[in-house]
């Protein structure tokens, strides 16, 4: 019998138990460096580190989980080093058959009680965090937030204690007090979408016809990247946010300005000639408060005539963001773009107050985009194809703009600040 | 098939002589006459045998997996760079989509069903299942589905709702191709193969087993699949209902996920996650089925602890209902539940866990053989750890909201269903294959194909670990420079080297594929008991006669045949051989059945399941073709409801001048 075990052992056996064994050291060294990673801190790497919290929700989370994915690590090294052992000490040498034995009950109990004493503690831990993130008596402003494809729009309800007196509707940069709990509430207008800001907090789904809360607090000022994370079609990969928290005393200056009343380009310049082209185009579906026609009557978008999911983002204000469609484009070029990013916490809020001038205007994207927006950024826009969306389409359609028309709309949108 | 006359004891049996006689099988009411071949593609077409079965549900699982490969593989050539080019958002949309749905029901699930099929009743001594022509029937029905699904990529483009395809996205305005109507459809068809599927082996396993083989006796496959059947069993109808409602939303105007008219989208997910994480065990526990056989075979010691890891598969079955919402986590939820399924899904990791420490201590004391089916079984155990703990790291319901919906939940179900799921199906490949084809598959080749896998496997997922917590999301059809950050973690790196082990992947796969052609061209036989194996599938012969076994075995131990084979030594306790493997079949040989009933092979299974795609097409584009597909299957329901199970006496071949036919007689 041992003559026939022996036999069946490949000529590559011993071989191989080399190379499981390194292969496994490869996987410790993996595991280890993972908890190195996680106990240093690490320095920054994606801007959407999960393991980086910048608010204390996040915190929360971080905290809970550190020590989880640490016991994680040593069991899973245990574990490998047992299968190394049991391949080494065990493989077959010609050694007889051995006892037939079917098992240790006494042994096999302690090894289930014992995992399960682990998780029971994990599970108090994650059971007073998950409360805790629910909380939502201690708000002290809200935003609105509503997710549609594939774009995000941020409503301030009149809260007078913020100087908030009249609704402020903003999209593509989440601004906010740091410091201060926020508390979002979640809808979506059409599917299913997910607000992210890893380094503020965890995820929560904005569902069409329910309005979900999401608990936010940025320790410091800055600029937070987000994504949406649930699966949203064509461009759910472009639904991008930023949330950018501001000093009160800078939030406060954001929310004047944001209330601050429309002022018309002067008369004979390029940009009243773009206001002309925007009253002709755009305004269809995108509003700009208190932007009014030749005829002196206040100009209303209608996106519900044209957009299926019935908004279209409004762009008052827009030259103070720093995005555009969705987050996916810059409305800053690449420098002044790091130049705020990179701000220190001190600097930062006068930089992202500055807003978007000529210098800085991220024109070839802007320009891209107007030219025909589907074709950088993958929409529901062609005509021929809406016959499910009664002829109403999802997202912004080619409006066939001349080059000239283009220059005046740029001229006149950089003066939307 | 049908009757098979053995030789009383004793006798000798004389060769065959040539030209049966022609046969004229009787008319049976559906007006076709019963099929008769015994060979050719008719043969595999309107058989009933539950091995040529599973051996056609593991060629269509294994052309599925090529498929789903493939699609993979695009989807790593796309990310592999910032803003890929390879694909649109379209297509890339529509490949993750079927990727997913091709992987899970028509890989993973038809691949353990043709092990079921084929090694259940070799494994309980039965002779074939229990409703052999409704196990036909399932797999016709698992093909048409798998068909009508793949038939969208040529009619307009596939899904592209992802497999999870959740509501409102799937609805008519948000999905206007016609993409997710073939994968509603055809996917409710293929789920009719395990619906049928399960309660056809739920009744062999707990009816046909050989005399002797109490439950506590049976093999750990067959309960592993026993637990699979019962989790299909109440999952399946619940995933139909759910897929019903899709499809009268999207074809006859209901409004079932229509939020205007009030409804609410977590319906569909409560709905699919019912389904969907029993459907998690459905794909797992037929791997560690596998292995639970593998590990004591090239241990050559028992499984350790066989009643807890019975149980605990079972319990995993149990609590496995109880977990779903924690795919819901970031779903707005509520605290409460949160927190409930949060404990539940860490008390599941517990009965998982038991397996990992019961196959180590298996493994423990043991006389270890490193054959390419015993590296991919350890493989499973030291992948599915690091998957499992990936996975208690998303229990905890706060730090699972950072995860979820980002590359490291991919890294973890990968984890958990490659190394988990395929692993374990590798190595059964490589441990059954002299059983299904009498030859072995080339050890040499087996290694390769082994490393490069486990190679290719954590190049490919062990850097979605990072991308993940770096905060890279699943299905985005690009990811941008402008998120992907410097130094050692930037995702450009990690995305990379993620794709060129999906390459390696393939090559190791590839070696397979290969492995089988270098097989099938090799003349050389597998020996009897290739493996010195423990279980009733190795007491016949390879492969295995249509009626499986000459004689119905008695069964005494768990691992009857290895204990048939060797004896305690009562001093040392060590085992020594008293009897070869073909003494054991000798001996079986000498009692064989004297006069054994076989089921007769037929056309319904087939024309009932070719009714299907009709209906379903009918669905999409016109109802007349929808009737015509209904009145199809209203034929082959009456030709099958008034034919025999067995063909009636006079079909078969007159008894040969000796008064004994050997071997099959007719179909």
């Amino acid at each position: 019998m041992n003559h026939r075990d022996s036999n069946e052992t490949p000529a590559g056996g011993r071989l191989s138990v080399a190379r499981v064994k390194a292969h496994r050291f490869g996987q410790r060294a993996l595991v280890a460096t993972g908890a190195i990673a996680l106990l240093g801190s690490c320095a920054t790497n994606a801007p959407q580190d999960t393991w980086q919290p910048k608010g204390p929700n996040a915190k929360m989370i971080d905290d809970l989980q550190q020590p989880v994915f640490a016991v994680a690590g040593i069991i899973g090294i245990i574990v490998s080093v047992a299968i190394a052992y049991v391949i080494w000490r065990y493989k077959d040498r010609g050694q007889p058959i051995p006892e037939q034995t079917h098992g240790k009950p006494a042994l096999e109990i302690t090894l289930t009680v014992i995992p399960a004493l682990i998780l029971a503690v994990v599970g108090v831990f994650t059971f007073r965090v998950i409360f805790d993130l629910a909380r939502t008596d201690d708000t002290q402003l809200v935003i609105n937030v509503t997710g549609q494809q594939w774009w995000w729009e941020y409503d301030y309800p009149v809260q007078n204690e913020w100087g908030i007196t009249q609704p402020i509707i903003s999209s593509g940069q989440l601004v906010m007090p740091a410091g201060t709990k926020v508390l979002l509430r979640e809808t979506s207008r059409d599917v299913i979408h997910s607000y992210w800001i890893p380094a503020l907090n965890g995820k929560r789904d904005a569902v069409p016809g329910r309005i979900h809360t999401l608990r936010l607090e940025a320790d410091e000022p800055g600029i937070y990247a987000g994504q949406c994370t649930e699966f949203c079609g064509l461009s759910h990969a472009n639904m991008r946010m930023e949330a950018v928290a501001l000093s009160k005393e800078d939030f406060a200056s954001w929310i004047a300005n944001q209330q601050a009343a429309y002022q018309t380009p002067a008369e004979g310049t390029l940009a009243k000639e773009g206001e002309a082209v925007f009253l002709n185009q755009c305004v269809r579906c995108h509003q700009v408060d208190g932007l009014k026609r030749p005829d002196g009557t206040l100009a209303i978008a209608a996106p519900d005539e044209n957009v299926w999911s019935g908004a279209a983002p409004n762009l008052t204000k827009l030259m103070t963001r720093n995005t555009f469609a969705g987050a996916m484009f810059d409305l800053l070029r690449d420098a002044c773009r790091d130049d705020v990013w990179k701000a220190d916490s001190a600097e930062f809020g006068a930089k992202y107050l500055a807003g978007v001038d000529e210098a800085c205007l991220n024109v070839n994207d802007l320009r891209a985009w107007l030219r025909n927006a589907p074709e950088v950024k993958p929409m529901y826009a062609n005509p021929a194809l809406l016959t499910e969306t009664n002829g109403k389409y999802r997202g912004m359609p080619n409006l066939g703009l001349s080059e000239s028309d283009i220059d005046k709309l740029v001229a006149y949108l950089l003066t939307l600040k | 098939m049908a009757i098979i006359e053995r030789p009383a004891p004793g006798t000798t049996v004389p060769a065959l002589t040539p030209a049966a006689p022609a046969i004229t099988p009787s008319r049976t009411y559906g007006a076709l006459r019963r099929p008769v071949a015994t060979t050719g593609w008719k043969s595999w077409l309107f058989t009933v045998d539950h091995k040529k079965l599973g051996l056609m549900y593991g060629a269509t699982a294994l052309f599925f997996f090529i498929v789903g490969g493939l699609e993979a593989v695009l989807i790593r050539l796309q990310l592999a760079a910032p803003d890929g080019k390879v694909l649109n958002a379209d297509l890339y949309n529509q490949m993750f989509t079927m990727h997913a749905t091709t992987m899970v029901f028509l890989f993973v699930m038809p691949m353990a069903a043709g092990f079921a099929n084929y090694f259940v009743p070799l494994q309980i001594g039965a002779r074939d299942v229990a409703f052999p022509r409704i196990n036909a029937f399932g797999f016709w029905c698992l093909l048409a589905g798998g068909i009508v699904v793949n038939l969208a990529w040529f009619l307009g483009g596939a899904a592209d709702g992802g497999w999870f395809m959740y509501a409102p996205n799937s609805g008519p305005v948000f999905s206007p191709s016609k993409g997710v109507d073939f994968w509603t459809l055809g996917l409710q068809i293929a789920g009719i193969a395990s619906l049928t599927g399960a309660i056809n082996l739920i009744v062999t396993v707990l009816n046909m087993r050989a005399p002797g083989m109490t439950l506590m006796k049976m093999p750990v496959f067959t309960w592993m699949i026993t637990v699979v059947q019962f989790l299909l069993l109440f999952a399946v109808p619940v995933i139909t209902v759910a897929l019903f409602l899709l499809t009268f939303q999207r074809s006859f105007g209901a409004q079932f996920f229509d939020v205007a008219a009030g409804a609410d989208p977590l319906l569909w997910q409560h709905l699919f996650w019912i389904f969907g994480h029993p459907e998690v065990y459905i794909l797992i526990l037929p791997s560690f089925g596998i292995i639970s056989e593998v590990l004591p075979v090239f241990s050559r010691k028992p499984l350790f602890g066989y009643p807890f890891v019975v149980f605990s598969g079972a319990a995993i079955g149990f609590v496995g209902w109880g977990v779903w919402a924690h795919h819901m986590f970031a779903s707005g939820l509520g605290p409460v539940s949160v927190a409930v399924f949060s404990l539940a899904t860490m008390a599941i990791a517990v009965p998982t866990g038991v397996k990992i420490i019961n196959w180590t201590l298996t493994m423990w004391g043991g006389k270890l053989v490193f054959t390419t089916a015993m590296k991919f079984a350890i493989g499973l155990v030291v992948l599915f750890t690091i998957g499992g703990l990936s996975g208690v790291t998303h229990s905890v319901a706060p730090s699972d909201t950072q995860q979820t919906d980002t590359y490291y939940i991919v890294a973890h179900f990968h984890y958990v269903l490659f190394g988990g799921a395929i692993f374990g199906i590798f190595s059964g490949f490589y441990y059954w294959w002299p059983k299904m084809f009498g030859k072995m598959l080339n050890e040499r080749l087996g290694s390769w194909n082994f490393w490069l896998m486990v190679i290719g496997m954590n190049m490919t997922f062990g850097p979605m670990h990072i991308l993940g917590l770096q905060g890279q999301p699943r299905r985005m059809y690009v990811w941008t420079e402008a998120r992907a950050g410097e130094g050692f973690f930037n995702l450009g790196f990690w995305n990379l080297i993620a794709s060129i082990g999906s390459l390696i992947l393939t090559v190791g796969i590839g070696l397979f594929l290969i492995n089988i052609v270098v097989t099938a061209r090799s003349k050389v036989r597998a020996p009897l008991d290739p493996w010195n194996a423990r279980s009733l599938e190795w007491m016949t012969s390879n492969p295995p006669k249509e009626h499986n076994f000459d004689s119905i075995p008695h069964v005494h131990h768990l691992d009857e045949f290895f204990h048939r084979k060797y004896e305690e030594d009562p001093t040392t306790h060590t085992m020594r051989e008293v009897a070869s493997a073909e003494d054991v079949l000798a001996e079986l040989e000498r009692n064989a059945d004297k006069h054994i009933h076989m089921p007769s092979p037929s056309y319904w299974p087939l024309v009932l399941a070719c009714g299907m795609p009709f209906v379903a097409l009918g669905i999409i584009y016109s109802i007349p073709v929808a009737i015509a597909g209904g009145l199809i299957m209203l034929y082959a329901l009456y030709g099958w409801a008034l034919e025999p199970a067995t063909a009636p006496e006079s079909d078969f071949d007159a008894p040969s001048s000796n008064g004994h036919a050997v071997g099959a007689s007719h179909g």
